[in-house]
């Protein structure tokens, strides 16, 4: 069973990355049009070395997926908590509310925040952009947090506060732990949610600022190059190792799935 | 995952928001000086070239700041929506009409523009660009929309080549109304702006269902599929074909058949809030000046100028002056503002026979 | 239930000596709501509701042309009744995608909590996540590159069988839900992964001793156990899906025609948002009417 499961794990990977290892690929192929055959060339990686434009928009993306993860997590997970173990009139109507920004193509919402934005005052700039990009961002940390509530025992947080413990404390002492698995989880997706999204940054940002999803959407009409697959892949290798980095020495032991 | 403590949690976070910190201060503030223009343009369309603007700038002292639309629609909703915001905006005859009718530009002063006193007659009195006797943009370039053949096959000579068999599953068409019903129109022998029979116009795309490999949206994803030799015969803009052919050496032929190529014209036009109409001005004067056109063609590649003296001033051999022969301005039609019902109308046309290519 | 007992909990108070520092419950629930909604309300749900308004004039109401309130954009499936089956084919895909998102997403799960251990499983779970983290756009544009005929998956192919045709399948719907699996398979493991992370290893040891074979435990033991991650996952890739552009529109070719494209044109080409917000709106009817008929089935357990 055990090898079985490693080997479909493999199989499901090698899925995954098959579009990824393509656009590394091309990334080292001298055509400029994607063409085959496969001819090896570190032009695209010495051209993005002096495009600034490039790298301001990748620094760009990276702060304000970070923004958004953290604020999106903060917020979402609070509102997880009301929504998973608090009952009230309007619950289920609230839960609904969180799918519209789900379901609504983000040409639309990106639209109509353009237009309301603009009539109630609020703007373009970088707080428009930050508004938008965390409210997108917000459902997702609710429904996968929210999963995670599913598996953790209220009772347990009974018995502490039973034991003479404050409902906060009871809560970041017996509840939060056994949910970092999901709210990390949430955060990943927080980010990557922000990190893609482009009409926002598009509508919202002031003149001259630029994000990466904008830099790759604008540029398709005229044609994007491979410099786009250059950066990409040196975006997703950074944050590979940092991850693995921080996930090698976070400190093993306190094991938070033994309950 | 599981064994990321929340001490290490916390304080990646704290890094995160630092570094966010940081960030911000980093940020450009919201920098308009008199010296600044800022230009609404689709991304590498001309204004934005890097060596152009180094030489304005140094000639000027004018700094020139881009934003970017990728939907002309978008661009009308960006001029209403950012007041104040925008100097100059290049914009489509058929969407200027628009953009005049809603008093979003100014009357154009002809007299800080003196390259415009070469320009061809027939752009300047395009109905399109001028209201009551006032030009509210000064035309910039000009092109056509219209066949493109692999090079080695026999060139058509009409629009009815797209429906011929021999081009089965190897047609690829501009996802873009208005163009299509352009190209219907043709092929029943109609006016592009305005064809009475919509029927016949749709009739005459259905008819072409066999032979439609794929829809392109962007030039981009034009010249990787004809890279990747998924179609032979395709609408395409000539601009487009100069630059397929010249700078990625792609085995292209533009052909305008006997009906007549979809011609369109793109303006430079001053919003009416714009803070520095003078510099725009300037800026528009630049933008067709023969010495930064011959350089914008001959480098990058690009669709007609309007000023006669630029076109003039490039090599007789050159593929853009080839492909964009001046006698076109009179023959071709040219696509224009139309009224919204029948703007609505193109675009069910166009919906339903997508629909119908899908089935 | 547990909830219920949580709120007699909180509303009789504990009986230790903290008890009058702490508030009403209400008072809690709406502070930790609040910032929530209040942002979601300002950032979406205002403008949504401008977007909703529009959608019952005659034309967008930004230009001069005269507007007035009608039904007429709600009756798009009747007047251009092609929509219809546009509809359907979103629908349709809508419903593969996460069907294939479900299975193959419950069994990465169920192979991750059973397969594999501490450090291991914390790496596969990362790399799992990973892909996502690049550009969407980029990475629909390399799917073109691998199904194309010549692609990267006909060159595998001839690499084994030189004298085998194309099984490049770049341009059909099949390239769609490909591209779309692709994209929203990492929700499903990951919700399902979460699910099923608290399982006890007791069960299923017991369940074992007691002569279950393993698909008494897939489906009696596992499959509940992940209902919730199935659901949210469910939600997450079914509702975003429906709306989808990009991967029919280059992935898809000329079949390549969905709600979601056909908005799109709206909002970009026919500048007419009433009748993009309206089929936008009508949409989210179908999915919540959707959500609604299973959810009597999915009450117990769901994330929503």
């Amino acid at each position: 069973m055990t090898s079985l499961g490693r080997f479909y794990l493999i199989a499901i990977l090698v899925f995954l990355y098959t579009p990824i290892l393509v656009m590394m690929a091309m990334g080292f192929n001298a055509s400029l049009l994607y063409e085959l055959p496969f001819s090896f060339s570190t032009q695209w990686y010495e051209a993005l070395w002096s495009n600034t434009v490039l790298l301001k928009a990748g620094f760009n993306s990276i702060v304000i997926a970070t923004i958004t993860a953290v604020l999106a997590t903060a917020l979402g997970t609070m509102a997880s908590v009301a929504l998973s173990r608090r009952t009230f009139r309007g619950k289920s109507l609230l839960q609904l509310m969180l799918l519209p920004p789900i379901a609504i193509p983000w040409l639309i919402t990106g639209t109509a925040m353009l237009i309301f934005f603009y009539w109630s005052g609020i703007g373009r700039g970088m707080h428009a952009l930050l508004i938008g990009h965390v409210a997108l961002a917000i459902p997702y940390v609710v429904l996968v947090v929210g999963t995670g509530f599913k598996t953790i025992r209220a009772d347990l947080e009974e018995a502490a506060m039973s034991l003479g413990s404050t409902p906060v404390h009871a809560f970041f002492s017996v509840t939060l732990p056994l949910l970092y698995p999901s709210i990390l989880g949430a955060a990943l997706f927080a980010f990557a949610v922000s990190l893609d999204q482009f009409v926002i940054s598009y509508f919202l940002a002031t003149p001259g600022y630029t994000t990466l999803p904008v830099q790759i959407y604008s540029s398709i009409r005229k044609g994007f190059t491979p410099e786009i697959n250059a950066i990409s892949t040196v975006l997703l290798l950074g944050s590979m190792t940092v991850i693995l980095i921080f996930a090698r020495f976070a400190k093993p032991g306190d094991t938070s799935d033994k309950r | 995952m599981t064994e990321i403590t929340r001490r290490n949690t916390l304080k990646l976070m704290t890094t995160a928001l630092l570094l966010a910190g940081v960030g911000f201060s980093s940020l450009p503030g919201k920098a308009f000086a008199a010296g600044t223009i800022t230009v609404l343009n689709w991304q590498g369309y001309g204004t934005d070239e890097a060596w152009s603007l180094k030489a304005f700038t140094e000639k000027t002292g004018i700094e020139v700041v881009h934003d970017y639309y990728s939907s002309e629609s978008e661009m009308l909703t960006k001029l209403r929506t950012n007041p104040g915001t925008y100097d100059l905006v290049v914009l489509n005859a058929a969407r200027c009409a628009q953009a005049v009718a809603e008093d979003l530009l100014q009357p154009i002063d002809f007299t800080k523009v003196p390259n415009a006193k070469t320009v061809d007659d027939n752009l300047l009195s395009n109905p399109n660009f001028s209201k009551d006797g006032k030009g509210y943009a000064v035309p910039w370039v000009w092109g056509m929309t219209s066949l493109a053949i692999r090079e080695g096959m026999p060139v058509p000579d009409s629009y009815a080549a797209l429906a011929d068999p021999a081009y089965k599953g190897r047609v690829a068409m501009d996802d873009d109304a208005i163009i299509n019903v352009g190209v219907g129109a043709l092929m029943s022998g109609q006016d592009i702006n305005d064809p009475k029979d919509l029927a016949a116009v749709t009739a005459a795309l259905k008819s072409i269902k066999p032979n439609v490999k794929l829809l392109w949206s962007t030039e981009d994803q034009w010249n990787k599929s004809f890279a990747a030799k998924e179609f032979d015969l395709s609408l395409f803009w000539s601009g487009g074909s100069v630059r397929s052919k010249r700078n990625s050496k792609l085995p292209v032929t533009f052909v305008v058949p006997k009906e007549g190529g979809i011609g369109w014209v793109d303006g430079l036009g001053i919003p009416v809030s714009a803070p520095n109409a003078e510099g725009a001005l300037a800026f528009a004067n630049w933008m067709i000046d023969p010495a930064f056109y011959v350089e914008w063609a001959t480098k990058v590649g690009a669709p007609a100028s309007s000023n006669s003296a630029a076109l003039e001033a490039l090599p007789a051999d050159d593929l853009s002056r080839q492909v964009h022969k001046p006698e076109y301005l009179k023959t071709m039609g040219i696509v224009s503002g139309i009224p919204d019902d029948r703007r609505e109308a193109f675009n069910n046309v166009w919906q339903e026979v997508k629909a119908f290519y899908a089935e | 239930m547990q909830n219920d007992q949580l709120t007699l909990a909180s509303a009789r108070g504990p009986s230790g000596p903290r008890s009058q520092r702490s508030l009403p419950s209400w008072v809690s629930t709406t502070a930790l709501l609040m910032p929530t909604y209040g942002w979601l309300t300002i950032a979406v749900f205002l403008p949504l509701l401008t977007m909703f308004a529009f959608s019952f004039l005659s034309a967008t109401p930004m230009g001069k042309a005269p507007i007035v309130f009608t039904f007429k954009q709600y009756r798009a499936f009747i007047d251009q009744p092609y929509l219809v089956g546009i509809g359907i084919t979103s629908l349709l895909i809508g419903f593969w995608t996460t069907l294939f998102c479900a299975i193959l997403g419950f069994l990465a799960a169920v192979a991750l909590v059973r397969s594999t251990f501490g450090k291991t499983r914390e790496m596969l779970l990362i790399l799992i996540l990973l892909p996502f983290w690049t550009n969407g756009l980029v990475r629909v544009f390399s799917w073109t590159m691998v199904l194309r005929e010549n692609g990267f998956l006909d060159s595998l192919l001839h690499m084994v069988a030189p004298e085998a045709g194309s099984i490049g399948f770049l341009y059909t719907r099949y390239a769609i839900v490909v591209g779309l699996v692709h994209g929203y398979l990492p929700y499903m493991i990951l919700t399902c992964y979460i699910a099923l992370s608290t399982i006890d290893d007791a069960i299923i040891a017991a369940a074992a001793s007691l002569g279950a074979r393993w698909w008494t435990i897939l489906f009696k033991i596992l499959l509940p156990l992940a209902a919730p991650g199935l659901i949210s996952g469910a939600v997450l890739t079914f509702i975003p899906v429906i709306g989808s552009f990009m991967e029919p529109r280059i992935l898809g070719g000329r079949v390549g025609v969905t709600m979601g494209t056909v908005i799109e044109d709206q909002f970009t080409q026919a500048f007419n948002w009433p009748l993009g917000a309206s089929l936008s709106f009508t949409l989210l009817a179908v999915v919540l009417a959707i959500f609604a008929t299973f959810s009597g089935v999915l009450r117990r357990g769901t994330a929503l």
